[in-house]
């Protein structure tokens, strides 16, 4: 059986006060594969990172739910939190609570208990997680700019500067785009060209 | 299966939300605090694509009274 | 435009087009097209002579048909590269063989008619698209503004080249028709833009303000000059523009909120007619000129351009970028970034300053010696791949292609194709996974078991 940690954060009162948080964690701590399980005030924060670190050793957990906000906020942190905390960060899920039930429901009961199945949800997805790797790949460093107007040639100079090589490809037998016809330009009246 | 609301019977409905733009078009509702029921429930797919029809089958077969596809 | 001709880090491929492109973010190769310009750049100098006794004569696409051009040419005097092509289609050598004196004037025996299209390849790590911007063709949508049969209802870029002193009137603002100096000119703004019947439903930015400054030119230019400027609302939310704005009316510009009617000849002169809504009655003004502020829309090939490059159009073809406030320059393409009006209408300080964002973005990538990829991508088992290859066209990132394995059946040693993920093409939308008949291909982080998992404990 996998060793899951549950987090439930009640980001201030953005989440508590409409999601009983206490009563999740409680519910998740009988959910199949689940050692602890935990609500806490702001997870994002260091205090709250740190309780997954703790936790982590202390209960020898192998896969974290954090139920918090929306993935595309913090699934990031947390990854972090999960590599410092000696896990790996792909064994994690996230439970968005805040914006997909505490900021969308007034109903206490009814949020609470879509936020407990949501929980479900994650720790059934999580028990079947693997560990994943980052792998590289090199980089040519070099830029290519298509179009060679006022942005492309901005582009192309600025990215020049820095020391790289830039390639700049103009349509035309010129560069300088629509704005090498223009006469004085606004608000400065200085020329164009 | 159902929902038990205090309004009484609430069909479940099962969404599958592409995390580019339905899951973030609720997190956008969250944002603006607009109020809907609560008896939906979203399962985050990188994209619509991703959605094999039998995952639907399955969503009705296990009781769901709805499922939802967006993206 | 010099110094980006001069800057020892910068190639420039003029005359050119990108016809090809392949590969991922760090590694793509594109591949471009140096159309025959049949002028042999390292030996020409730029001297121009070639041009002085070129026979054949054309309207100058760079003046918009206001002036002319040979058929060997610069756009304009301070053009980059400064020296010339030959317009194959209106060269007589290269039409009937005949003429030649290009050829025989050049003092560097630069000019080659046997030039062909040459293809070259490039290695990059990053692309910025700068395509820019067309006008709205408003001679098709605009009737009641003559469909572009008065000559002397002109676009503000017409106008930017008649108050341009390398413009063909040398700066001096005449009237296409005649020649004349015009006493009184309209404008007329949003011809095209905030106009969902004819044109586009969005507001093109710039032509406030530049309507602000061509009708300040023609107070100021022209002695006893009248502008009238036909509005919606003038819009001027940018650093120092309502100032500019108001010193415009100051000198004399004369704004009337209404959209134009009608326009139509009378004499040698236009009569314009509107409505004047803050009194709320009809208008007529009598004028030489008018000049009318066309929406932007995307360059001619964005859409084309954008399918070569691999990302998205918006639903009025102008370059999607990832994120409407918080990734402005990037696409959903892995490096592709956005600079200009490809993304959408904007002014010059806004175009400058998405460039310069584009180009951190870019920087911020080839500074990087390699390339963390996401781990939560497709993945193939080999064992149950059949290969069928159907995933490979479903795959919108052409990130799967066929490679032969050896396997043993009944002791033989036998050689098939299966399915292989490219980690750098993968974006991990988990299309093919759908697709895969014999459930070979899965993806990390949203396997098959893990969704059908999570719809189970839902359903409970």
């Amino acid at each position: 059986m996998k060793r899951v940690g549950v987090f439930v954060c009640e980001c201030g009162t953005n989440i508590g006060s409409v999601v009983d948080a206490a009563k999740v964690a409680e519910t998740a701590m009988n959910m199949p594969g689940v050692a602890f399980a935990t609500s806490y005030k702001y997870m994002c924060s260091d205090p709250g990172q740190d309780l997954i670190k703790k936790a982590a050793e202390e209960h020898n957990l192998e896969q974290v739910v954090v139920a918090s906000c929306s993935p595309r906020m913090h699934e990031n942190t947390f990854r972090k939190a999960m590599s410092a905390a000696g896990l790996n960060p792909y064994q994690f899920e996230m439970v968005n609570i805040r914006e997909h039930v505490s900021w969308v429901h007034s109903d206490k009961d009814e949020a609470t208990q879509k936020a407990i199945d949501l929980v479900r949800m994650a720790v059934a997805k999580v028990v079947r997680n693997r560990p994943l790797q980052v792998s590289y790949i090199p980089i040519t460093k070099k830029a290519l700019v298509i179009g060679g107007g006022i942005a492309g040639m901005q582009a192309a100079l600025d990215i020049a500067e820095t020391g790289h090589q830039v390639i700049l490809v103009e349509r035309e037998p010129t560069i300088g785009g629509k704005m090498a016809q223009l006469d004085k330009t606004f608000p400065t009246m200085d020329c164009s060209a | 299966m159902s929902v038990e609301t205090s309004k009484g019977w609430e069909p479940k409905i099962v969404a599958f939300a592409c995390n580019w733009c339905s899951y973030a078009g609720g997190d956008l509702a969250g944002l603006n605090r607009l109020q809907y029921p609560s008896n939906v429930r979203i399962i985050r797919v990188p994209c619509s694509g991703r959605i094999d029809p039998q995952f639907i089958l399955r969503a009705f077969a296990m009781g769901a009274d709805g499922v939802l596809v967006s993206g | 435009m010099v110094a980006v001709a001069q800057h020892p880090n910068i190639k420039l491929y003029s005359y050119s087009e990108v016809v090809g492109l392949s590969g991922y973010i760090g590694n793509f190769t594109v591949t471009i097209k140096e159309k025959a310009k049949y002028v042999d750049y390292d030996k020409c100098t730029g001297c121009g002579l070639c041009e002085t006794k070129c026979p054949s004569r054309v309207k100058s696409e760079f003046d918009l048909g206001l002036g002319e051009r040979h058929a060997i040419y610069k756009a304009f005097p301070q053009a980059v590269p400064n020296k010339p092509v030959i317009d194959a289609k209106n060269c007589r050598k290269l039409q009937t063989g005949k003429c030649g004196i290009c050829e025989k004037l050049c003092p560097v025996k630069a000019i080659n008619f046997e030039d062909q299209d040459r293809f070259v390849t490039e290695e990059v790590g990053a692309i910025v698209m700068a395509t820019g911007y067309d006008l709205f063709e408003w001679e098709k949508a605009y009737g009641e503004y003559g469909y572009g049969k008065y000559p002397d209802v002109i676009s503000g870029l017409h106008f930017e080249r008649l108050v341009n002193a390398s413009g063909p009137t040398g700066g001096k603002i005449k009237r296409p028709s005649d020649g004349k100096i015009p006493q009184a000119v309209a404008f007329i703004k949003c011809v095209g833009s905030r106009d969902d019947t004819k044109g586009k439903s969005y507001c093109s930015r710039a032509c406030c303000m530049y309507t602000a400054k061509h009708a300040m030119q023609v107070v100021e230019k022209i002695p006893g000059g009248e502008a009238y400027v036909f509005y919606m609302d003038v819009r001027t939310a940018g650093k120092g523009y309502e100032e500019f704005y108001q010193r415009s009316v100051e000198r004399g510009a004369q704004y009337i909120r209404g959209r134009v009617s009608k326009i139509y000849p009378r004499g040698d002169r236009l009569v314009v007619k509107s409505e004047d809504t803050l009194i709320g009655k009809p208008i007529e003004v009598e004028v030489d000129m008018v000049v009318l502020a066309t929406a932007m829309v995307p360059a001619a090939g964005a859409e084309e351009i954008a399918k070569l490059v691999g990302f998205s159009t918006d639903k009025d073809g102008f370059f999607q970028e990832a994120h409407p406030k918080l990734q402005p320059v990037e696409t959903f393409t892995g490096g592709v970034f956005l600079a200009g009006a490809c993304q959408g209408p904007k002014d010059i300080p806004d175009t400058v300053a998405q460039a310069s964002a584009a180009a951190v973005k870019v920087v911020a990538l080839l500074s990087k010696d390699q390339l963390a990829t996401e781990p939560m991508i497709a993945y193939v088992d080999e064992t149950k791949c059949t290969g069928c290859e159907f995933c490979v066209p479903i795959c919108p990132y052409q990130a799967i292609s066929m490679k032969p394995i050896k396997t043993r059946v009944h002791g033989e040693t036998v050689e098939r194709q299966v399915a292989e993920v490219n980690k750098g093409l993968c974006q991990g939308c988990g299309a093919c996974v759908a697709a895969c008949r014999p459930c070979a291909l899965n993806l990390n982080g949203f396997t098959n078991d893990q969704i059908v998992a999570e719809v189970d404990a839902l359903c409970l």
